[in-house]
């Protein structure tokens, strides 16, 4: 049968000119829909590089890059942020950009709480527009930690929006937006491709004619077309990636793998004996050797996570003296943590495993997701490791339905488990760790601080870090916030989870490399991979693409610390 | 006439029993939607909005019986809910999209394996103890022993990957526009050629050891004898007097074997990046998307009665004792 076929030639890899061919995110099949409101379901490219938000925080270097918003301030008191938006930026079907766009997105997400995925409205008043570039949005009591949320909101257009019946479940199919990519040129189910928008507001930008989007229903599949040269730009996971993808073409090939997902955490809980006692805690912590986990678990594509449990997403909180001070409980001892636990009274028996203090036998469950090999293999080690210092620990998997349950009613002894982020701030991170306002007593479903941690002190500096815009005052906080995670280790800290970013620079070039780190590489972090996407440009003469490359990647790089 | 009515009524029953499962099953599973939505989401939603999204989907806590009349009316109306995966699309409109590939792909490799297993193994029964008789089974079975996703792997490295003759993903040229024009037909069916060859070589040998193996147990009856003394041609023999009757255990397994095309690709599907329905079935599965999940269970269904319904009416033609 395949010898009849005439279309049996050497299958060349097709590439348009200019084309950006970039995996995100894998799926079976392409569903057109472009609503932004439901980034999580809706096609890559409908926040950022179709809808735009005000703000994008830049995680590589740190701060917040003006986007539709030229500048933003908070009010002395801090209950009114005002923004002043860019001039002269057109929607895609050539209407102007106002501040009225701005108010009507957040009123419809006050509107329709689906779309309200961030829950931004609980602490908002109202938003108030002044002129056509002006927009204050006040809050009902001073909350900081919303710039975020706020910021890197998609603005969609009033006037197409307001007529939608339904936007909750509007698939907004022919967008209109203000970004450099919105016109669908074409859409099928297994692949679909961005036009650029002739109207964008950034002169010269976007270099490239369109984004090429292919469906790869697994990592194995998009990793074999990523090393037969077919892609530009992907997040995936790639085994042994300097080996069979750095190392074929050394000049082209690079990858970004930053460690700036949240931290993947073992969470004690606090209401069951012996874990609410800190030193049980930092023993435990202490008998955990994380350089084999990251080393087996993860491939070493991270590392070993601080006691803190900041990731790079924080590093500017990061404080080591601090750490150094207090003692780090997250470096692997455990002559030190069998004197620990020893000291807590949790002596070895005769049997050689440690028992309660009151002689009854103490078995320790290590709550784990079936079928999530990297935490089982992280949970395989963590249990062998407290056997090592006479813990009788088992890891247990369960399917997610379950496992969730356990952990959110607090049925259980250790779990393992990712943490959220929330932003740049580091509010929503410790608010979700240590505020008492997030405990739940045993029995109720805890939406977070599954560990049942409160410290009323932690409450305090929470609050006032809520209501600070001050940076300086903000580090003091954030220190002091981090000596309490330090002295109480409510949770233990694993390692942060890498955001995956690959790219081939053999016909398109522009990318953040590991000399010129300006932006993440990662594509599927919406809305900050669109400061990579403006940046990129084709490399002149596809053909003649590897002997010229050389010389224009040296440009770009220049060009993009330009542009910044 | 009547065999067939009956039969008609024994598949409606059938349907109605396997709805009802398709109802059931997935709700007594363990887990449930909901917390499946929050480990897609890993903390990153609110609760507010999650609750909000909860509604949106339709999950409700209503009594079960309840939920069974609400699912049986929305069934009758051809409405099986919007799917969890690719919200907000409907579940109809996502089983659409991969439903014409699949049945080309899997459609086409079970008739061709059915087509060139049956007829070798007519062959290899009538020249018994030829060439054909004692390379061919062994050798097939042999190969159809290789898990078929395993074959699908070693054809897509080697012709795939290293020759590079084929192309290793997709349906077609992503340049094409979907259409009745040569270049569109052609690149489908280059598309096509790596994981079809991976089914029919992984199916070939069932067919071909099940036509051989009834073939000889027919060849030895009285009446291929009389036939042969009566001075038939050897090829009317062989076709008329014992392929036709050897054919019927191949026909009924033939039946199950279009049915089951909708799901037996699965592996197949996933590893040629085939926009296909098994690959939906699976992430369905794995996100514990009810509503696509019931959707393709009943597609599948209602596939396997057909093609059973339609092995049923086959067999009236093949075989007289039927038609009473």
């Amino acid at each position: 049968m395949a010898l009849a076929l005439p279309a049996c030639r050497r299958q060349s890899v097709e590439h348009d000119p200019g084309v950006v061919t970039v995996v995100p995110t894998q799926s079976a099949t392409w569903i057109r829909h472009f609503n932004p409101f439901l980034q999580s379901q809706a096609r890559w490219g409908t926040v950022g590089a179709i809808y735009e938000p005000l703000l994008i925080y830049n995680s590589a270097q740190g701060k917040y890059v003006p986007w539709l918003a030229e500048s933003y301030g908070w009010s002395s008191d801090n209950l009114t942020l005002t923004f002043e938006l860019r001039k002269g930026v057109l929607w895609s079907d050539g209407r102007p950009f106002t501040a009225r766009d701005v108010a009507f997105t957040f009123e419809l997400m006050k509107r329709y709480p689906a779309l309200d995925q961030n829950a931004i409205w609980v602490k908002l008043r109202s938003i108030e527009t002044e002129g056509d570039h002006r927009v204050h949005v006040h809050f009902a009591e001073p909350f900081v930690p919303a710039l975020f949320f706020i910021g890197e909101s998609a603005i969609v257009a009033e006037h197409t929006w307001k007529d939608v019946t339904d936007p909750v479940t509007f698939r907004d199919e022919n967008p209109v937006g203000t970004g450099p990519f919105t016109e669908i040129r074409s859409f099928k189910t297994q692949v679909y491709e961005l036009g650029r928008n002739p109207r964008y507001w950034q002169p010269g930008k976007p270099k490239v004619q369109a984004v090429r989007v292919p469906a790869f229903p697994g990592n194995e599949q998009a990793s074999l077309a990523l090393l037969r040269g077919e892609l530009d730009w992907a997040a995936l996971f790639v085994p042994a990636i300097d080996r069979i993808f750095v190392a074929k073409d050394r000049e082209h090939h690079g990858y970004q793998f930053a460690k700036v997902e949240g931290t993947v955490m073992l969470y004690p809980n606090h209401l069951r004996k012996p874990y609410g006692d800190v030193r049980v805690r930092k023993a435990i912590s202490q008998a955990i050797d994380r350089q084999l986990i990251t080393r087996i678990a993860m491939q070493g594509y991270t590392d070993p996570a601080p006691p803190t449990g900041l990731t790079d997403l924080y590093a500017r909180y990061k404080d080591q003296k601090l750490i150094d001070e207090i003692g780090d409980f997250n470096r692997h001892d455990p002559v030190a943590a069998a004197a620990l636990l020893d000291q807590a009274g949790l002596r070895v028996g005769p049997d050689g495993v440690r028992t309660l203090p009151d002689g009854s036998p103490w078995k320790v469950d290590v709550n784990c997701v079936a079928g999530w090999s990297d935490w089982i293999i992280a949970g395989q080690i963590i249990a062998k490791n407290l056997r090592a210092v006479g813990i009788d620990a088992t890891l247990r998997t369960y399917d997610f339905g379950a496992y969730f349950q356990r952990q959110q009613t607090g049925d259980y002894d250790l779990s393992i488990s990712y943490s959220t982020t929330g932003g740049p701030s580091l509010y929503t991170y410790y608010h979700r760790q240590m505020s008492t306002e997030t405990v739940k007593p045993l029995g109720v479903a805890a939406e977070h601080n599954w560990q049942r941690f409160g410290s009323k002190e932690a409450d305090r500096l929470l609050s006032a870090l809520a209501r600070t815009s001050d940076p300086k005052e903000e580090l003091e906080l954030a220190r002091a916030l981090e000596r309490i995670f330090l002295e109480n280790a409510p949770t233990l800290p694993l390692f942060p989870g890498p955001a995956w970013g690959e790219y081939v620079s053999t016909r398109i070039s522009g990318f953040p490399t590991k000399e010129n780190p300006y932006a993440a590489l990662a594509p599927y972090k919406a809305p900050g991979y669109l400061l990579t996407l403006v940046e990129l440009e084709p490399n002149t003469g596809t053909s003649a693409a590897h002997t010229s490359t050389g010389k224009t990647t040296g440009n770009t790089s220049t060009q993009t610390e330009g542009a910044h | 006439m009547r065999f067939l009515l009956r039969r008609l009524g024994f598949y409606l029953l059938a349907a109605w029993v396997s709805l009802t499962l398709n109802f059931l099953i997935p709700r007594l599973a363990p887990g449930d939607p909901a917390s499946a939505l929050q480990a897609r989401f890993q903390g990153r939603l609110e609760p507010s909005a999650l609750a909000a999204m909860k509604k949106v989907f339709g999950y409700t806590d209503a009594p079960l019986y309840v939920q069974y009349f609400d699912y049986v009316k929305s069934l009758l109306h051809g409405d099986f809910g919007i799917s969890v995966a690719y919200f907000p699309a409907r579940v109809t409109e996502v089983i659409g999209s991969g439903l014409m590939w699949t049945l080309f792909l899997a459609g086409t490799s079970v008739v061709i394996s059915f087509v060139l297993g049956s007829a070798l193994g007519l062959l290899a029964a009538w020249r018994r103890g030829g060439w054909l008789d004692s390379v061919a089974p062994p050798a097939f079975i042999f190969l159809g022993a290789f898990p078929y996703f395993w074959m699908a792997m070693l054809l897509l490295f080697s012709l795939g990957f290293v020759g590079g003759w084929f192309p290793v993903r997709h349906a077609y040229a992503d340049q094409l526009t979907m259409g009745w024009n040569w270049p569109f037909v052609l690149s489908a069916i280059h598309h096509a050629v790596l994981p079809a060859t991976s089914i029919v070589i992984a199916s070939l040998g069932g067919w071909l050891l099940g036509m051989r193996n009834t073939m000889i147990g027919i060849l030895a009856e009285d009446y291929i004898t009389m036939a042969q003394a009566k001075g038939l041609s050897p090829s009317r023999v062989m076709l008329h007097y014992a392929a036709r009757n050897a054919l019927l255990p191949n026909i009924t397994g033939f039946g199950m074997a279009l049915g089951f095309v909708l799901s037996g690709s699965l592996l197949t599907e996933i590893v040629f990046s085939y926009p296909g329905q098994g690959f939906l079935l699976f992430q369905a599965v794995k996100s514990q998307d009810f509503p696509l999940m019931q959707g393709l269970f009943l597609s599948i269904t209602v596939a396997v009665l057909a093609a059973n319904w339609l092995v049923d009416v086959a067999y009236v033609f093949l075989d007289p004792r039927t038609r009473r």
